[in-house]
This record gives structure tokens, sequence and C-alpha cells, in this order.
């Protein structure tokens, strides 16, 4: 019995081993290298320099390799020059060398990517896209919100991650705006539709006092501003 | 929770080989061995571990490390596992968004009426825009797909065989995104039944 026994374990823990090695393949985490690697499929001329940008990203959590990795395999699977393919990644490389999350601006060339967009249209809108987060966070600057440092309590100081959070919304309810077609000279509608975003998030993404801060400090004049600035 | 689910399986499994195995096993080197010499043992339990750790009992000793050595592997390996397995709640991976809301509970219904399609997928921020398929199991025409989310605000469309459909009615809000329609959900809001 005990010869059978033994035998039988043997052979569960060969097995449980080789499944467990199997798990461990599969579930293997993507790293920078990988990302290198896919990026050297592109033929980028600024490959290094997207690279760098990508590492500063993944270290202040702005981006995740795994995302980044399917970001640039889809790219290379598109249709399209390498010019064109180069130019959304530098747009997000830029993004996050200016310390910007890079989620808003995959998930929008992901999406372009999956409805067959022509990639100078979808490089097109990551970029207004970019640049409106640029100007969003600046306008926040402006209205004395900022992000805190450590040590820093007043209520005008928020956490880089809440910070981040106004500052996507913002732009991206802005972003939406513009390319539903809306006028950037209609300020009350550009404020209305950042307060539909922001109120819809308030409180269960968003913390209350933040939206509420935003809602005081932030008039359609300086939204009207703002996207003026990124379509000039 | 699904580790606790995965661990339950395997226990079943354990249970089943057993029961079926033990009635024929049981016993079986006894009786072998009283035939022999013409008597049962009648060991007690410490005195069978004393025996398998008796340093005489070599082959015992090593049976006893081959169990440690797996025990160990399957502690740490399991430890590896649920740190970065993104079903067991792990690291952070596309699906992170999933299984944060598996645990909080928010299973987001997506229902799209196509009676006579062949295929009905849902893309989406939540998925990086790649399809998950919706299914029509009782086929009336009604596909549906529950998606686990974390709160937050999510855009979709629905890809009915191959077509896009981006304005679903039961969506918060529609939004204009590369000429198309999306439409948006939020999940988490109050009184919303996620």
């Amino acid at each position: 019995m005990k010869a059978r026994f033994w035998k039988t374990c043997s052979l569960g823990f060969l097995g449980v081993v080789l499944l467990l090695g199997y798990g461990g393949v599969i579930l293997a985490e993507t790293t920078a290298a990988d990302v290198e690697q896919a990026l050297q499929a592109l033929s980028l001329s600024q490959g290094e320099k997207i690279l760098e940008a990508f590492k500063i990203g993944f270290v202040q959590g702005h981006l995740l390799p795994e995302e980044t990795l399917r970001l640039v395999t889809r790219l290379t699977a598109a249709e399209g020059s390498p010019a064109e393919k180069e130019a959304i990644l530098l747009t997000l490389a830029s993004a996050l060398m200016d310390e910007f999350p890079g989620k808003t601006l995959v998930d929008k060339t992901l999406e372009g990517l999956s409805r067959g967009v022509p990639l100078p249209q979808i490089g097109q809108q990551v970029s207004i896209r970019a640049r409106l987060l640029v100007e969003v966070r600046d306008l926040l600057y402006s209205k004395g919100l900022f992000v805190a440092t450590e040590g820093q309590a007043a209520s005008s100081f928020l956490p880089p991650e809440r910070f981040d959070l106004l500052v996507i919304h913002i732009a991206d309810a802005l972003g939406e705006y513009l390319e539903g077609g809306g006028s950037p000279l209609d300020g009350y509608i550009l404020k209305e539709a950042v307060h539909l975003r922001l109120s819809k998030l308030k409180g269960v993404v968003i913390p209350v006092e933040d939206v509420e801060l935003v809602f005081a400090r932030i008039g359609p004049a300086d939204l009207t501003r703002v996207v003026l600035d990124v379509l000039d | 929770m699904r580790g606790d689910n995965l661990e339950e399986a395997l226990k079943d499994v354990l249970r089943h080989d057993v029961s079926v195995e033990a009635p024929h096993l049981e016993g079986l080197e006894e009786r072998i061995v009283a035939e022999l010499e013409g008597r049962l043992p009648k060991r007690g339990f410490v005195e069978t571990l004393k025996q398998l750790c008796a340093p005489t009992r070599g082959a015992r000793l090593g049976q006893l490390a081959v169990i440690g050595a797996t025990a160990v592997v399957f502690l740490l390996v399991g430890t590896f596992l649920v740190g970065r397995a993104p079903f067991l709640g792990g690291g952070p991976n596309r699906t992170a968004t999933m299984s944060a809301a598996a645990e909080s509970g928010n299973a987001v219904l997506f229902l799209m009426p196509a009676p006579g399609a062949q295929s009905v997928t849902v893309v989406g921020n939540f998925n990086d825009w790649e399809p998950t398929p919706l299914s029509d199991d009782d086929g009336d025409g009604i596909w549906t797909a529950s998606i686990p989310l974390s709160p937050g605000r999510y855009e979709y469309a629905f890809v009915v065989d191959g077509r896009w459909w981006g304005q679903d009615p039961l969506a918060d809000e529609y939004v204009r995104s590369f000429g198309d329609y999306s439409s948006v959900r939020y999940v988490g809001r109050a009184g919303e039944g996620a």
C-alpha cells in the first residue's frame, strides 16, 4: 500500500509542480523589457525617448506596463505609417513626462483603433485630450488648487491622485464637449458639462469637497479660455 | 474569494478520489503483513508517527521530506499567485478594475435586444475596447452579460454582428466619439442597483 501511496504522492507532486509552473508562466507580469521589445517592432525614430517616458509612467503609477504593451501591440497591428503610430506614442510620452496619468489617452487610442478610425484622426483627438490635460492643470493652479507635498494639509492642496482625478475628468468632459461639436465660446454650456460630470462622480469617485472646490472657483469664462487655448 | 473556491474544488476532488480508493486500500498492507506474520499490527497514531520519524528509517525520513517540500512549495507558490494573479485580486493589470468590482459586488448588467443576431459583444473602456461576448441562452433575442465593474464612469458600445451600436437605451448618457455615439454608465452612484 505504501509503495502505491508514495507513487501517487510523487506523481501528484510532479503534477502540481508542472501545473503551478504553467500558471506562473501565463501569469507572468509584463515588464518594461516586454514593452521595449514590442516598441522595437514599430521601428521608431524616437523609440528611446518614448520608452524612457513610459518607464517614468510605470514608476509614477501613471501607466501600467500591461496596458502599454496592449497599446503598442495593437498599434503595431493597425494600418498606418510608422510615423503616424509614433506621433500617437510621442503624445502619450509627452504627457507622461509632464506627470499626467496616461490612462485616458491610452483609452482614447484603443477606442479609435477598435472603431477602425484612421491613425491621423486618432492622433488628432489624442493630441487635443493631452493639451486639455495641460490647460486644465494650469487652470487649477491658477485657481489656487495644488498638488499637496508632504506636510501640506490645507483644503486647496490635494493629494496627487485626487488632483489627477479632477484634471482627468474636467479635461475629459471638455474633450467630449468639443468632440461632440460644441462651441468653445459657449462658456455656460462648458460649465454645465463639467458640473454634470463632477456631480455624477461626487462622493463616489471624487471626494465631495474636491468637487465643491471646483464649483466654487471655476466659472464659464475660465473654461472658455481653456478650450480656446487648446484649439489655438 | 476565488482562491477559496479553488481550494474547495481541490478538496472535493481529493475527497472523491479517497472515497473511491479507500475501500480497496484500507488496511491492505496490514492485511498482507498479518498474513505474513500471522498477526494483525495494532499501532496507535503516536506510535506510527514515531516510526515514521525513527532515524533508522531513512526511507521514511525521505518521504517526510517530500511531504514537507510539497507543503512549502504549496505555501510559497500559493502566496505568489494570490499576490499576483488578477483573478485572485492580485497585482495591477487590465482586470484590476473588474477584480476590485467583484469584491465590491458591482456586477453591471449589459442588455441588448438583437433578435436574429449571430453575435453580440460589448466593447468599452472597462475592457480596453476589446469585445466581451453577450449571450442569449434562451434564444429570445435579448442578449445579456453581467460584468463586474468598480465605481466610476464607463463608456461603451455594443457590436451586433460586427456593427457598432452606441446608443444603449439603458445608458445614463451618450457621447460623440470619433463621429459616432458611445453610451455611458455611471457605476456606484447612490441608489443605483449596481
